[in-house]
């Protein structure tokens, strides 16, 4: 089961589909910052000073993570850069899950829906188990190299 | 083996340090070459950015006409707008702590007293509720369709809260862009500041909207106004959807 869980074959797989995750979700944060911004603002979590340097920082990293992560360039880096990410918005989601804060994720899309509540609430709850899931990815990846370490 | 281990970890934080420097650069000259409507300011002032609001619960229709209700918000943090110094009233001006209630006018005046019996016949298109007069101690009133279409005949200035871009597709004939999350944002408020520097230019009323529902933009936006003396600031809490939905005028395209 190891051995398929780490194989090269399935790790380099992992590895193109996060980094082209990663890109994909940043290209419209990049295009609409004011839009990102926004959605930032809505998980009240950010201090206001901090809300627009944060929009435009990150989808830039993300978007350079990702294309670290397809070109197999500093992978490693990346792939910490990425579990950190996936981590951070993981924590924030769940925490606006625990007080109702019902928000748009902004994780791939900065429109405005006009969503109700509880469709906000449901895909909230779907966010989280999708971003779980990419960690298990950046798992995988952590995995891989650790077994190649060994086995060097 | 363990020194190539701590020299790849090391090797690792730099590149981790290489990518995210490299995304603040990249950032702030994207921002720096963006157009106006992409553009942010690199430091946002936006009141209860760690407030979380309460929720709005659907109030299912009643039978008869339901009361209007009058809620009651309070509001901590005013904004603060610096003026420019050749504004003749003020050179910085911060309204102090609001504590005040914001009110919520209703379509009906009668229905502002809460136990005002409910009409039993069909009630006529209701007429303006009142002068809309200056109101110092709250940075806002919320007003619905009636109200703001009065204001809209007698010629009062509208203010788009939404997005520009949002904005070119369809508005309120005559409002002016003022989208609180693009970065010209705090210029428009101070030109606006310097067409009305007297007292009772700031006391002329002004409508602010956005897109109804839980959208917040043009609350923060009569914040603003509140926190350089505008003092008799409408927000259309319905907003445009409402309009729209009544039949009213709408003018698309850029200008106002």
């Amino acid at each position: 089961m190891k051995r398929y869980l780490t194989h090269p074959w399935l790790t380099i797989r992992v590895q193109l589909a996060l980094g082209a995750i990663f890109v994909i979700a940043a290209i419209p944060k990049i295009a609409d910052p004011p839009s990102f911004a926004h959605m930032i603002y809505n998980y009240r979590l950010v201090p206001a000073s901090l809300i627009n340097i944060s929009a435009l920082v990150m989808p830039w990293v993300e978007l350079l993570a990702g294309l670290a992560l397809i070109l197999g360039v500093w992978k490693v880096a990346a792939r910490n850069i990425a579990g950190i990410l996936l981590a951070i918005f993981i924590i924030a989601i769940s925490i606006n899950l625990a007080r109702d804060n019902a928000i748009d994720c902004g994780c791939f899309n900065v429109a405005d829906r006009g969503k109700t509540h509880e469709q906000r609430i449901f895909d909230m709850k779907v966010d989280v188990v999708r971003d779980l899931g990419m960690l298990l990815m950046v798992a995988q990846l952590w995995w891989a190299r650790k077994n190649e370490e060994r086995e060097a | 083996m363990r020194r190539l281990t701590i020299s790849m970890k090391r090797n690792t934080i730099f590149q981790a340090a290489a990518i995210v420097a490299a995304g603040i650069i990249l950032a702030l000259v994207a921002n720096a070459f963006a157009s106006r409507d992409r553009k942010v300011s690199l430091a946002g002032t936006y009141p209860n950015a760690l407030k979380v609001p309460a929720r709005e619960v659907p109030v299912a229709p009643a039978p008869a006409p339901p009361p209007i209700t009058q809620t009651v918000m309070t509001t901590t943090q005013p904004a603060t707008i610096t003026v420019p110094p050749t504004a003749t009233t003020a050179t910085k001006v911060t309204q102090p702590t609001a504590t005040a209630a914001i009110e919520t006018v209703g379509l009906n005046p009668k229905a502002k007293t809460p136990a005002a019996p409910a009409p039993t016949t069909a009630p006529a298109p209701p007429p303006a509720t009142r002068e809309f007069a200056v109101h110092p101690d709250k940075p806002y009133v919320e007003i619905a369709f009636n109200d703001a279409k009065t204001l809209h005949d007698r010629n009062v200035l509208f203010l788009d809260a939404r997005r520009t871009s949002v904005y070119e597709q369809g508005h309120i004939p005559g409002a002016r862009t003022y989208s609180v999350w693009e970065s010209d944002i705090d210029d428009n408020v101070q030109k606006l500041f310097a067409e009305r520097s007297d007292t009772s230019a700031q006391a002329l009323p002004i409508v602010i909207y956005c897109s109804g529902g839980d959208c917040e933009d043009s609350h923060m936006l009569a914040q603003k106004l509140w926190g350089i003396q505008f003092n008799n600031v409408y927000v259309y809490k319905d907003g445009f959807p409402d309009w729209q939905q009544h039949g009213a005028p709408v003018h698309t395209g850029a200008n106002p």
